[in-house]
């Protein structure tokens, strides 16, 4: 069977620089190192296009030209018929290559050298292989469609969105290993992603936010691609974790409003990629590790494959009803009177941020929907809530989607399990949960 | 005034001694020429030697790695040949229109068992075990000689600089 590009693709991780030799139309022939070979499909590889030098002069002129690339473990050397045929400036497969591009700089110490103008797509005519004496192959990845398939299973049984989410993260740690991941979840209306699970952190960093665009996990979001690096740099660090201006929300100052970004300092390898629900992004999946190269083309096939489902699985929990409102079969639960020293509460009308104590707990939606529990605690002395009624309240303003609701809770409940044990959300069944209180409490609304 | 022109030997060589010194050490050699129909073909070699005036170039590639590569350059004379420096990324590109085959010698082969030991050693400082920098290499057991005069050289390095011809 002839090669494709498909059997190459360790060949294109960056980790040993590929060359091109292309000829002018006077017949001068030019050859030229090049950073990144980046796989698109079986028939097509593209190029970066960092510099404006001969090569490009010689493809725009003649478009037949001849690439070597090397297996980064065994030195084999393998040589590609190609035919150039466009430059993309933008889009999903520059911005992959761009992120891609700067981990390949930061690991060949260019950073800020090596920087990405174009895509060059080019079709592969025919591969050979150079002859030679390579080193013995690697052993294949460890992620094979069996254990895929049992993970996709283990999936599939969740019954609401934080047990799915919980489900994804322990799969990615037993059996595929991936010790640091995270969820974010999409917030169509702010353009932003917060975390709301996390495994393998010193701190959770549930709550965490960034905007969309912003770093490798920004980026994999607004351009709803896989995205990922083989080398820590810079150019695609984690973007800080957001803080608002101070004037925007007419804070007080010096309070901690921002949960920080969880991460591993020593972080090398990082991958994320969109949850798709149909073309609407619910989130993103990202894990990341000490090792270089931990994440190729084949751990970005097996990730793909593990977020379309989750996309696919939250959709369709979405879609089944949700238990009615007052429902008696539901036992009335005998919650223990609080105790204790009251807990001081203070809400901010200005951004929904809920503070106890001085520490700042949570804000936006997640931080309506407490001071309404709060509230409905306090004035009615009731615990026992159902999404039906959070979503049907005008005070909590929550966007049209509702397993944004479903997050927000997720993220509240871990919040308060971290932050503030003396409250906390138990679900009692689909859409429905308790809200428990174990010190009295007492409520400061600081208006607008 | 033609002939110094087309890169004729009365043309003083673009490359200075720190250039020549560069290229015969250990770095990549990457060698290309092209056929009639224009496409151009690629080898990594395995060595490079400089005459002393560093008016001819002779690089090293082993015929079972080389493609059409030695039946284009005996056709056509055309000849580019990169060398780069893996740990700085220097890089220079040399460009000649008079390549020819030509027999190896006993100092071809010690250039390339020096190249080989050279080269072992400068992906060892990066972090290459000295047998993937054999097997990107090759052994340099049979190999075959390819001289000629370099018309122009070019500083290739990555950055602002890149592409600038090195004035003879």
């Amino acid at each position: 069977m002839p090669l494709s590009p498909r059997d190459l693709r360790p060949c294109f991780e960056g980790a040993i620089p590929a060359v091109i030799a292309t000829c002018a139309r006077d017949g001068t022939p030019n050859v030229s190192y090049i950073s990144e070979v980046h796989y698109v499909d079986a028939q097509h590889v593209a190029l970066s296009f960092q510099f404006f030098s001969k090569t490009r002069q010689n493809v725009l002129e003649n478009p037949r030209a001849t690439v070597v690339v090397i297996h980064p473990d065994t030195g084999a050397q393998y040589k590609l018929a190609v035919r150039y045929l466009r430059t993309e400036d933008s889009g999903p497969l520059y911005e992959c290559m761009k992120a891609k591009l700067a981990g390949i700089a930061s690991h060949a110490g260019m950073t800020g050298v090596f920087r990405l103008r174009g895509s060059d797509v080019y079709r592969v005519e025919s591969v050979s292989e150079v002859y030679g004496t390579p080193l013995e192959a690697p052993p294949a990845p460890e992620v094979d469609v069996t254990t895929l398939r049992a993970c996709m299973a283990r999936l599939s049984a969740a019954r609401d969105l934080a047990t799915l989410l919980d489900a994804l993260l322990d799969v990615l740690q037993d059996p595929i290993g991936i010790a640091h991941a995270m969820v974010l979840m999409y917030d169509p209306r702010g353009e932003r992603l917060y975390s709301v699970v996390s495994r393998g952190y010193a701190e959770s960093g549930v709550g965490a936010e960034l905007r969309l665009g912003e770093g490798l996990i920004g980026t994999a979001a607004e351009a709803r691609i896989p995205i990922r690096i083989s080398h820590a740099t810079s150019e695609f660090g984690y973007g800080r974790a957001m803080r608002e201006d101070a004037e925007s929300h007419g804070l007080t100052a010096g309070l901690e409003e921002r949960i920080p970004f969880p991460g591993l300092p020593e972080s090398q390898s990082q991958i994320a990629v969109p949850i798709l629900a149909g073309s609407r992004l619910l989130g993103v999946l990202f894990a990341e590790s000490p090792a270089t190269g931990r994440f190729g083309y084949d751990e970005e096939d097996g990730f793909m494959v593990l977020a379309s489902h989750v996309g696919a699985v939250a959709a369709q929990l979405e879609d089944e009803p949700v238990a009615p409102a007052d429902d008696d079969r539901t036992p009335r639960h005998s919650t223990p009177a609080p105790r204790g020293t009251p807990l001081r509460v203070r809400h901010y009308a200005e951004n929904d941020s809920v503070f106890v104590g001085e520490e700042y707990l949570i804000k936006g939606v997640a931080g309506s929907i407490l001071w309404r529990l709060l509230r409905a605690h306090l004035e009615e002395g009731r615990s026992e809530h159902t999404n039906r009624e959070l979503r049907l309240d005008p005070a909590i303003r929550l966007p049209d989607l509702s397993e944004n609701l479903e997050a927000r809770l997720i993220l509240l409940q871990r919040r308060l399990e971290e932050r503030c044990p003396d409250l906390g959300i138990e679900k009692t069944g689909r859409g429905r949960f308790r809200f428990n209180v174990r010190r009295p409490v007492e409520l400061a609304e600081i208006p607008r | 005034m033609i002939a110094r022109m087309k890169g004729e030997p009365d043309r003083p060589s673009p490359l200075d001694a720190d250039h020549a010194a560069f290229i015969q050490g250990g770095v990549s050699v990457v060698v290309a020429s092209r056929n009639a129909q224009l496409v151009a073909d690629v080898v990594r070699g395995c060595g490079c030697r400089v005459s002393r005036d560093r008016r001819q170039v002779t690089v090293l590639v082993e015929p079972s790695r080389a493609g059409t590569l030695l039946e284009d350059i005996a056709a056509n004379g055309r000849i580019a040949v990169v060398f780069s420096q893996p740990s700085t990324h220097r890089t220079i590109q040399l460009k000649g229109s008079d390549a020819s085959i030509v027999r190896v010698t006993p100092s071809d082969r010690a250039v390339a068992t020096r190249h080989l030991a050279a080269w072992k050693q400068e992906l060892g400082s990066i972090g290459y075990t000295p047998d993937l920098a054999a097997a990107v290499r090759g052994a340099g057991e049979h190999i075959a000689a390819i001289r000629f005069t370099p018309s122009a050289a070019f500083q290739q390095t990555p950055g602002p600089g890149a592409g600038q011809r090195l004035a003879p």
